[in-house]
């Protein structure tokens, strides 16, 4: 909770701040990426950045995905860290060969001879009538490829953290944030995201789920922004007398099992909500992980809250009524009642 | 002696009306002058607030309201 004189920061901010201090210690490491440079990126997060270290280590690109995740491959082979976003991951598709091919893929080519100590960041999300090119998640197709870390943080302590470990790691991460927790208003920002931060530089282990909220009647998994709909949801079944835990997943991979084991074996009931499609998706993964060390501890068959397999709608009323939101999570606790 | 926190008239050119997307301070922080305290947006562009003196701050428009400049949304004293 915050104490009454911890600064705040938003998401945006923290990852520019975590950027920033790795930047003042570490020659190897730089940005690259469109607008990221002179506007500080569009979501605002490598804002100051050019003004503090020059356009020789913040370098906007052109518009070529291919070219310049290609180039980060090589510079982080050769011994730079470098630190590049994909401004919507939605472009992953005409850049993924560099991405799944190489940047995942080179250490194990390689024989171990070469690292790719790189960051991949990027941002994921809808729910603000931006069209089904520019508001996926695809959480499921990044962390379902071998060779790449994946987090997604959920508030600006985390996000901080996150990119700091990030920066620091041997292996290639991507780096998923979510637009609705920016800070940005014109994306329907979410307060919750927006936390105290302490100044000093740290790092959070990639790899660990949190549970945020103790709960013994069900388990509620998410990542993102699926975390903030988790907790609004876990407040309201509060009052229907239900006592939800709720487990943000901070790290896709790896992917801490053991948290959402020990959670499910104690409330025997589990809801995964996910911003990303519904089938052959992280929903699937995190319910099989459980089913498969030990289905006993379940008092009912788990459900999954996520997006409809269609493409993300345009029209505002239509992407909302696809979207997970709190009402979804507690219906779905309904149904389970119901089976 | 209190110091309002006012929307500045001069950061974009227009009349049109902001949004307050982040306090970064809690209601009753303390804060040095100059310390940034709150972000605001007008059509896509997110400006800074802040502090127009040392002390404690005093919340009186909260995150996701919609003001004009000139509006006072707190005070420091």
């Amino acid at each position: 909770m915050n104490k009454t004189n911890e600064r705040k920061l938003t998401i945006a901010r923290a990852m520019a701040e975590a950027v920033a201090q790795e930047l003042r210690v570490d020659p190897r490491v730089f940005v690259m990426g469109e607008d990221i440079g002179a506007l500080g990126g569009v979501y605002g997060n490598t804002r100051g950045l050019l003004e503090e270290f020059g356009a020789e280590r913040i370098r906007d690109t052109p518009i070529s995905e291919t070219a310049f995740i290609g180039a980060a491959v090589g510079a982080a082979q050769d011994g730079m860290r470098p630190v590049v976003e994909l401004m919507f991951v939605d472009f992953f598709g005409v850049c993924f060969d560099a991405i799944y091919n190489m940047m995942a893929k080179n250490t194990y080519f390689s024989g171990g001879s070469f690292k790719v100590p790189m960051v991949l960041m990027t941002s994921t999300g809808g729910g603000y009538s931006d069209g089904g090119q520019h508001s996926q998640c695809v959480y499921g197709t990044f962390a379902h490829l071998p060779g790449m870390k994946v987090v997604a943080p959920s508030n600006a302590y985390d996000a901080k953290g996150l990119m700091t470990a990030a920066m620091r790691d041997d292996s290639p991460v991507v780096y998923m944030y979510h637009k609705g927790l920016q800070g940005m208003g014109w994306l329907g920002t979410e307060p919750g995201a927006t936390v105290h931060v302490p100044e000093e530089s740290y790092a959070l282990e990639i790899g660990k789920a949190k549970v945020v909220r103790d709960g013994t009647d069900v388990t509620v998994v998410s990542l993102g922004m699926g975390v903030h709909h988790a907790m609004k949801a876990a407040k309201e079944l509060q009052e229907q007398g239900v006592s939800a835990e709720v487990i943000d997943l901070v790290s896709l991979v790896p992917l801490d099992r053991d948290t959402i084991r020990a959670s499910v074996a104690k409330t025997g009931r589990l809801i995964v909500v996910d911003e990303d499609y519904m089938s052959y998706g992280v929903s699937g993964e995190i319910i099989a992980s459980v089913t498969e060390h030990d289905i006993s501890v379940l008092k009912a068959p788990p459900k999954r809250v996520a997006f409809p397999d269609v493409p993300i709608p345009f029209a505002r009323v239509m992407e909302q009524f696809c979207l997970p939101n709190p009402d979804k999570i507690v219906a779905a606790w309904a149904g389970m009642q119901a089976a | 002696m209190a110091t309002d926190i006012v929307i500045p008239s001069d950061l974009w050119e227009e009349d049109d009306e902001t949004v307050i997307t982040a306090w970064l301070v809690n209601d009753g922080s303390t804060v040095e002058e100059g310390a940034l305290i709150a972000e605001i947006m007008t059509a896509k562009v997110q400006y800074e607030i802040q502090a127009p003196a040392s002390g404690t701050v005093h919340i009186k428009e909260d995150a996701d309201a919609v003001v004009a400049k000139g509006t006072v949304i707190g005070v420091v004293e």
